[in-house]
């Protein structure tokens, strides 16, 4: 996809398609669907036309739509920041619970 | 241009091979596709049972292959597309966990299973949107090396030493006959892709470029997902007759890729030392090369297997049993030339 040749229309709908993280068929649980990687996307691939490019109709709302994706990105990654530090510190104390919730517990003694 | 994603998916498939000791270990599960041991007594048996495997791992892919050009040619899409998506969703969420998992075994790090859903679940989703759907072209062909390398991977693992590499022979063989010969199934599928006017399946190919189908209103996509099963092993030109296409783009049929990692990835797990993983890199690249000169001299679609693989047999044999011993027996004796 080459997003010089697409007319502005078909650009916004796209952004706001990504933003929604949406597929065709039903997968959005609780609105957002657990995909930062998707919203990531949306705001790397978009960025150069929302605040590089010259103004132009639809560009308002790519804008809006960059920065909420954005957004959201940030908010994703502070919670997986924290969640990850807090496991990565507490596992061993956590017992049962710590390796219940563990994929791969590491060999050897810390 | 296509030597950059040729490259990254080798290095992506031996560093993984080097690394993971998982990919390397052999605990007797095989293929369906592979029934015959390879554990047995004399060596005229192991032999046998080789060509044995590589004749029904053949049958195997010609029977595909022939069912999809059918299919193509009496258009039904719908069961293609179904076909592919099943296939590329399997590739995507269950061979990525489980490479993620051996990785973080190898490297003993602990994980929890909420993140390891997330990352999954992420790349999983994104991947399939890109590679069925639109997304940015360096994405699309990310996640296209990304899926031939844990093919090849796949393959790595559970082929047999010696079957390995008479299937890799055996598959130049078919690639040649079924993209050159009139009544190949491969060149029957491109000519009816170009009688309709179609992009050439839009699955199966990683094309280095975007193209621009004059008369067509919207962009014609390529670079789709991937069909580990058989894998259109043509190299095509994308050309249009009428020489007002925007942009040319060399395409490459993704089990191109995965053979050709499977070469590298046995080389480097079998071979003994990083001479004859370089050696049959080297092949490969030559052979890619020879290919794309000879297809800008005949201009038509080309088996993209034999002259490479070809080259990274011969290479990895006499580098295997030629060049270690004598580059051993020289630092040995502490002769440089």
């Amino acid at each position: 996809m080459n997003l010089e040749r697409l007319p502005n229309e078909e650009k916004l709908t796209l952004c706001r398609k990504y933003y929604l993280g949406k597929l065709q068929m039903y997968v959005c649980v609780w609105g957002f669907a657990f995909l930062p990687f998707l919203w990531l996307v949306n705001v790397v691939w978009f960025f150069k036309e929302a605040f590089v490019k010259p103004t132009y109709t639809e560009q308002l709302q790519i804008k809006t739509y960059v920065k909420r994706s954005g957004l959201g990105l940030l908010l994703w990654v502070a919670v997986l920041t924290t969640w990850i530090t807090i496991f990565q510190h507490f596992r061993a104390e956590w017992g049962e619970v710590g390796d219940y919730l563990s994929f791969t517990i590491p060999l050897g003694i810390p | 241009m296509l030597f950059v994603p040729v490259t990254l998916c080798m290095v992506v498939v031996v560093a993984t091979i080097k690394s993971v000791s998982f990919y390397t270990e052999k605990n007797g599960q095989q293929l369906i596709y592979t029934p015959f041991t390879e554990d047995t007594d004399t060596v005229g048996e192991r032999l046998l049972n080789s060509v044995l495997n590589t004749i029904i791992m053949i049958s195997v892919i010609v029977v595909m292959t022939i069912f999809l050009v059918v299919l193509y040619k009496y258009r039904c899409y719908k069961f293609i597309h179904g076909w592919l998506i099943l296939s590329s969703l399997m590739m995507l969420f269950w061979f990525s966990f489980m490479y993620l998992g051996e990785v973080f075994k190898t490297y003993n790090l602990a994980m929890d299973y909420p993140t390891v859903a997330m990352i999954i679940w992420n790349f999983g989703v994104v991947g399939m949107i890109c590679i069925h759907w639109k997304g940015p072209l360096q994405l699309q062909q990310a996640y296209l090396i990304a899926i031939s390398a844990l093919m090849a991977l796949v393959f790595i693992k559970y082929l047999p030493e010696w079957s390995a590499w008479v299937i890799l022979g055996a598959i130049s063989v078919y690639d040649l006959v079924a993209v050159l010969c009139p009544k190949g199934p491969l060149r029957m599928l491109v000519e009816t892709a170009q009688e309709r006017n179609e992009p050439i399946f839009p699955a199966l190919i990683y094309s280095s470029a975007m193209i621009w189908m004059v008369g067509m209103a919207n962009p014609a996509r390529h670079a789709e997902p991937t069909n580990q099963d058989t894998g259109t092993f043509c190299l095509i030109s994308a050309y249009n007759p009428l020489a007002l296409t925007m942009l040319r783009g060399v395409k490459l049929g993704l089990g191109d890729f995965i053979f050709y990692s499977v070469l590298v990835g046995k080389a480097a797990a079998t071979g003994g030392d990083w001479n004859t993983t370089l050696a049959c890199f080297v092949a490969i690249l030559i052979g890619l090369c020879l290919t794309l000169l000879l297809l800008a001299i005949f201009k038509k679609a080309l088996p993209a297997l034999p002259i490479s693989i070809t080259f990274g047999l011969v290479f990895y044999f006499s580098t295997d049993n030629l060049v270690r011993p004598f580059m051993d027996n020289l630092a040995a004796h502490q002769f440089y030339i």
